[in-house]
């Protein structure tokens, strides 16, 4: 069996090559299937990341009410230290704030906003508060929002929520087009498979007619089809990683968010890729060839 | 070596093509099978490869009783018997050698093996010296020949010929049947359908005489009745 394999193996890979067109349509489609599912996780991956680090800052910023003079921000400031639960709270002039954004933005842009400082400045004063025990972050911030003078809290606990919310769409909706996309990926792979056994159905009919068992006669179609997915589950890796490494590239120069450096989740991302595409190239020449290796002899012939 | 009991065929739609049959064929017998066109020859010879099974009754090949042969088991069966088919079945894109050698490879034989049995056999039907060509580069008579390799390169007991000189020279026709007799000498049984009455007078064989699905006369001087 083990010296007919490697007759099969290069009877697979002939059959891609003489049917080219149909492979590389195949391959086309598993590439963005691949591609669709991939990125899907890495948003995922990504989303959770960002929730632990907002999670895991057990601080948030509060902001003083518009134009509120700097005497009742201060005396807001006891206010709170006076709260039980509070670790450390730290005053954010808003001229402070206002440099902090024109840093972020960098020297072009920063321009833009020169206009706002001073007197002009439209950003409020603000605490950094951070808190002893997280257990009881929503009860405190709803303390400090009594206190007067207080005009918001950027509360982590609602964008946490607004993460989940996107990650749980971008789950369910990505789940019905990466079926869909899969759906079509089987019916390209197994159309090409079929295309490649209807021109050598000659071939199989003799096969047959001289005792070749059904799976000497499938093998080389699976063949095809596991290279088909093999070839493509690299395609769709290396794609990825190019795309993804320019995202986080641009993400990390723009925002304060760090994404999940690729270097980790190639190696398990390639071999997903390369199992999801050998599996799909399977299936597809097994359902290919099934309903014909039922017929026998001359009826393949004339088919 | 083969032995039908009362066995009868329809087809799905409704076609009767056998009616009955009982024969018997020994080992190393040679049978020509004769008939007019539509009288259920093909189908004779389809029950014994398993390309179709009976409606009705009991086939033994070799010693296997085909109503027990399991579809998976098919294969194994084919392997004793060489098919041999008016329309060559050869493969266009590969030479002479690769054709026969095919068949090799299907069952599982080495390189070794391919490369030391392939050129004997071309040597049997004289084709040795065409080993590299492509089938179009030949006449109708090589092509069967070649065909007729392809079927013995498994050393089969049993070769299946089903009007082999159809698409031939009447001339090389002989040549083929004169090959397929030197086979059968060597201890082959050949069941042969044709439709050639000049060659069955010829060779002084077995001929059974098939029409609308039974077996009208089995005897070995055969006389042809309407020609
Ligand atoms: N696959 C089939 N389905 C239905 N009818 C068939 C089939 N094969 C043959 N027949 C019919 O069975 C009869 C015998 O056919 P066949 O055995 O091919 O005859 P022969 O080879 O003697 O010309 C014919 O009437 C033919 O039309
Ligand atoms: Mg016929």
């Amino acid at each position: 069996m083990i010296k007919s394999f490697r007759y099969l193996l290069r009877e697979g890979i002939k059959n891609i090559w003489s049917n080219r067109t149909m492979s590389l349509a195949s391959v086309g489609v598993l590439v963005s299937c691949l591609l669709l599912t991939g990125a899907a996780v890495l948003f995922s991956m990504n989303i959770s990341a960002a929730m632990k680090t907002v999670e895991g800052t057990n601080s948030v910023r509060v902001y003083m009410q518009q134009g509120l003079p700097v005497l009742s921000s201060v005396k807001a400031g006891e206010e709170i230290k006076k709260l039980d639960n509070i670790a450390s709270c730290k005053f954010v002039p808003k001229d402070r704030a206002i440099e902090n954004v024109m840093g972020m933005l960098g020297e072009k842009d920063a321009n833009l906003l020169a206009g706002m400082t001073g007197k002009d400045n439209p950003l409020p004063d603000a605490y950094q508060v951070s808190f002893r025990d997280l257990s009881k972050y929503k009860d405190t911030v709803s303390k400090i929002l009594k206190i007067t003078g207080v005009g918001s809290v950027n509360d982590y606990s609602d964008i946490a929520a607004k993460l989940t919310k996107l990650d749980h769409m971008v789950t369910t909706g990505g789940f019905w087009v990466i079926l869909l996309l899969s759906l079509v990926s089987l019916f390209i792979i197994s159309n090409t498979i079929r295309a490649t056994m209807f021109s050598r159905r000659l071939e199989i009919n003799i096969m047959k007619s001289v005792g070749a068992t059904n799976w000497f006669v499938r093998v080389p179609f699976i063949v095809e089809g596991v290279v088909i997915g093999l070839i493509s589950g690299v395609l769709s890796s290396l794609l990825l990683q190019l795309l993804y490494g320019r995202l986080v590239g641009t993400l990390t120069s723009i925002t304060l968010f760090s994404p999940i450096p690729m270097g980790g989740i190639a190696v398990p991302l390639t071999a997903a890729f390369l199992a999801a595409g050998s599996l799909f190239g399977a299936v597809g020449g097994m359902i290919s060839i099934g309903k014909y290796l039922k017929k026998e002899g001359g009826d393949i012939v004339d088919w | 070596m083969i032995e039908f009991q009362n066995v009868s065929k329809v087809y799905s739609n409704g076609t009767q093509a056998l009616k009955n049959i009982s024969i018997k064929v020994d080992d190393g017998e040679f049978v020509f099978i004769v008939g007019q066109s539509g009288a259920g020859k093909s189908t004779f010879l389809k029950l014994i490869t398993c390309e179709e099974r009976p409606t009705d009754g009991e086939i033994v090949v070799g010693e296997q009783r085909l109503s027990e042969l399991k579809r998976a088991e098919v294969p194994y069966l084919r392997r004793m018997m060489g098919m041999v088919f008016q329309d060559f079945r050869l493969i266009n894109k590969m030479t002479v050698f690769e054709n026969v050698a095919f068949a090799m490879h299907v069952v599982g034989a080495s390189s070794r093996e391919i490369r030391r049995r392939v050129p004997y056999i071309l040597s049997l039907v004289n084709l040795q010296d065409k080993a590299q060509c492509h089938p179009r580069e030949l006449s109708g008579g090589e092509q069967q020949r070649v065909g007729l390799a392809r079927a013995l390169v498994n050393n089969p007991k049993l070769l299946i010929a089903d009007e082999p000189t159809g698409n031939v020279d009447p001339a090389l026709s002989f040549e083929i049947v004169d090959l397929l007799n030197q086979i059968n000498k060597r201890g082959t049984t050949i069941l042969m359908v044709t439709h050639e009455h000049s060659l069955v007078k010829h060779f002084q064989r077995r001929v059974v005489e098939i029409n609308s699905g039974a077996v009208v006369s089995d005897s070995c001087n055969w006389e042809a009745r309407d020609d």
